[in-house]
């Protein structure tokens, strides 16, 4: 009897667990061995390479501009995105008449697709008839090529990506504050603490948890940006906004080297291990 | 003056002037917000309902024109419609529908079993599943897939499409918390009345879980009407495109046809938006409950 209850637990997770294994585990380990493959899509040949995808990369001054061009964009867009995220939560936190519809409408970027983002976006910040430039003209300031020009285009994506990204991490955020008892707040207003004071010693202390949440899986989501490159800029104007994500796609499934494709993949693990690892250790707490 | 022994000014209804300030000033921040989220979305809708010619006509030199169909017409739903695109919004309801049914019940059960079960390797098998999820984004071991999917000879089928989306780590965080807090009494009462436990499972247990299973329901019905990257991948075929990817290839193919373009894009993002809305809680809390565990 004990042992037939003992197996009851695992028939119920077989499914999930063989479908993780299968599809999660297994890629994740055949990504570090595919990076010693050279496999061609067309053919489909695959002959074993050492690390001559990783020689390869390594010596590619593309890979590196990717790289350099990822690193600057996250140095900019996390701590961007988590800042206002900060600012709209304590926003719609606000105990104000309306407020529910205010978060009714600040929920709308989170169910809209990334894609469909990018492509309002593009026609928005279109240099001779977007929007964005029509409004610029109203105000006698002349054509920006948003999307056109090695100055404004990563600020662009930065734009687009914070246009979903600020209203959904300010979610969570949101519900760490509502987490926060009242009296905690009420207790430091006593005490004679001002808004500012009660915000830096008592809010954004019990938040140490959801903002470290945030600041690693918004971290991982923007290392991964995609769609709005492919959709808007395909990695230009000289490659100012190739993205690491966006080369691995454009070698592997554009030029068919899966190979070095599979090569930059691993890279990119090795480097969200150390970010995740990092972030972690930096930010955590006394539990 | 009782003025002079009052620290902040009075308004003439007596409040001191801080009390209708901060709040004008939290408005005047959610305007500006609002406006930032609303104005491309009604630019786009409205857009997507003028004829393809006059689609900027308003945008630049900019007028408040450009948010209200002035010119409208049907005629670039007609014709995304007539090009087959109703196809690809068959597709992405199916593979949604059939990703919420299989995979709604596959991460349940695991769930149950993390939810309700003292098992050995319990601990070991859900931090597998907990690093896999935050360790091993999706989209990075997109390669390695696509070649075991193609191994598999699934390339542009259904199954390449469905089965790898199937098990989800965090709807079977969702399944467990919520199914760990179901009190012991209302399972014991059926385990004494002999039940098995996968009818415990499906009669005792979801008849009450209605709020975790509209919250995971949302979630992956959402998050596969939203995917991109991986049904680019492995299902290019015009007769098995989801929504997300006709699109897309769409900017490259009738980049020129704006107000197509923007009718999918509105089409695309209507269907998310209206299952949000109305149960946003539950939306709120499935996105961000696993975040705050």
């Amino acid at each position: 009897m004990r042992g037939k209850q003992q197996i009851i637990p695992y028939l119920f997770l077989l499914p999930a667990l063989i479908l993780l294994i299968v599809f999660n585990l297994l890629p994740t380990i055949a990504t570090a061995v595919e990076s010693m493959f050279v496999i061609s899509l067309r053919s489909g040949d695959r002959v074993f390479a050492g690390f001559a995808n990783y020689n390869r990369i390594f010596n590619d001054p593309i890979f590196w501009k990717s790289l350099q061009v990822t690193v600057v964009f996250s140095l900019i867009v996390n701590p961007f995105q988590i800042t206002l995220a900060l600012g709209l939560a304590m926003l719609i936190n606000q105990k104000l008449p309306g407020i529910g519809i205010f978060r009714s409408i600040y929920l709308l970027p989170v169910a809209v697709s990334l894609n469909v983002t990018a492509i309002v976006w593009r026609l928005m910040l279109d240099k001779n008839t977007g929007m964005i430039n029509g409004i610029l003209f109203q105000l006698g300031i002349e054509r920006q090529p948003f999307l056109h020009s090695t100055d404004l285009a990563l600020w662009s994506i930065i734009m687009i990506a914070s246009w979903i990204g600020v209203p959904l991490w300010s979610l969570f955020i949101l519900a760490g504050l509502q987490n926060i008892p009242e009296p905690v707040l009420e207790a430091a207003k006593i005490d004679g603490a001002n808004s500012w004071q009660s915000f830096t010693r008592i809010t954004l202390p019990l938040l140490r948890r959801v903002l470290a949440f945030v600041l690693v899986a918004d971290t991982v989501a923007n290392f991964l940006l995609f769609a709005p490159i492919l959709l808007t800029t395909q990695g230009g104007p000289q490659l100012s906004t190739n993205l690491i994500l966006y080369e691995t796609y454009r070698r592997g499934f554009l030029y068919g080297d899966l190979g070095a494709s599979a090569a930059m993949l691993s890279v990119m693990l090795i480097i969200v291990f150390l970010i995740v690892g990092l972030e972690l250790y930096v930010l955590r707490g006394d539990d | 003056m009782p003025d002079s022994m009052n620290p902040s000014p009075v308004t003439r209804h007596g409040k001191p002037l801080r009390a209708i300030l901060q709040p004008a000033i939290v408005y005047c921040l959610l305007i500006i917000g609002v406006l930032i989220v609303v104005i491309p979305l009604m630019w786009a809708l409205a857009a997507s309902f003028t004829p393809n010619h006059k689609v900027f006509e308003y945008a630049y030199p900019f007028s408040w024109r450009a948010l209200l169909p002035v010119d409208f017409t049907m005629e670039a739903y007609d014709n995304l419609f007539a090009r087959g695109f109703g196809r690809a919004i068959s597709n992405t309801f199916f593979l949604a529908i059939a990703t919420v049914i299989i995979g709604g019940t596959v991460n349940a059960l695991a769930g149950f079993a993390f939810g309700r079960f003292e098992f050995r390797g319990k601990n070991l098998l859900f931090l597998l599943i907990v690093m896999l999820t935050f360790l091993v984004p999706i989209d990075l071991t997109a390669i390695p897939r696509y070649i075991l999917v193609n191994s598999f000879g699934w390339i542009n089928t259904w199954q390449g499409l469905l089965v790898p989306g199937l098990a989800n780590s965090l709807v079977i965080f969702l399944f467990r918390q919520f199914f760990a807090e179901i009190p012991q009494e209302l399972i014991d009462a059926a385990r004494v009345d002999g039940a098995t436990w996968l009818r415990v499972l499906g009669s005792i247990v979801l008849p009450i879980s209605k709020p975790v299973l509209v919250a995971a329901g949302l979630l992956m019905f959402i998050s596969q009407w939203n995917s991109f990257f991986w049904p680019l991948l492995v299902a290019p075929r015009q007769e098995l495109r989801v929504i997300q990817v006709e699109i897309s290839l769409a900017v490259g193919q009738y980049g020129t046809i704006w107000n197509e373009l923007l009718a999918g894009s509105m089409i695309a993002a209507i269907v998310p938006i209206l299952l949000v809305i109305p149960f946003q809680r539950y939306y709120v809390e499935a996105i961000t409950g696993t975040g705050l565990e």
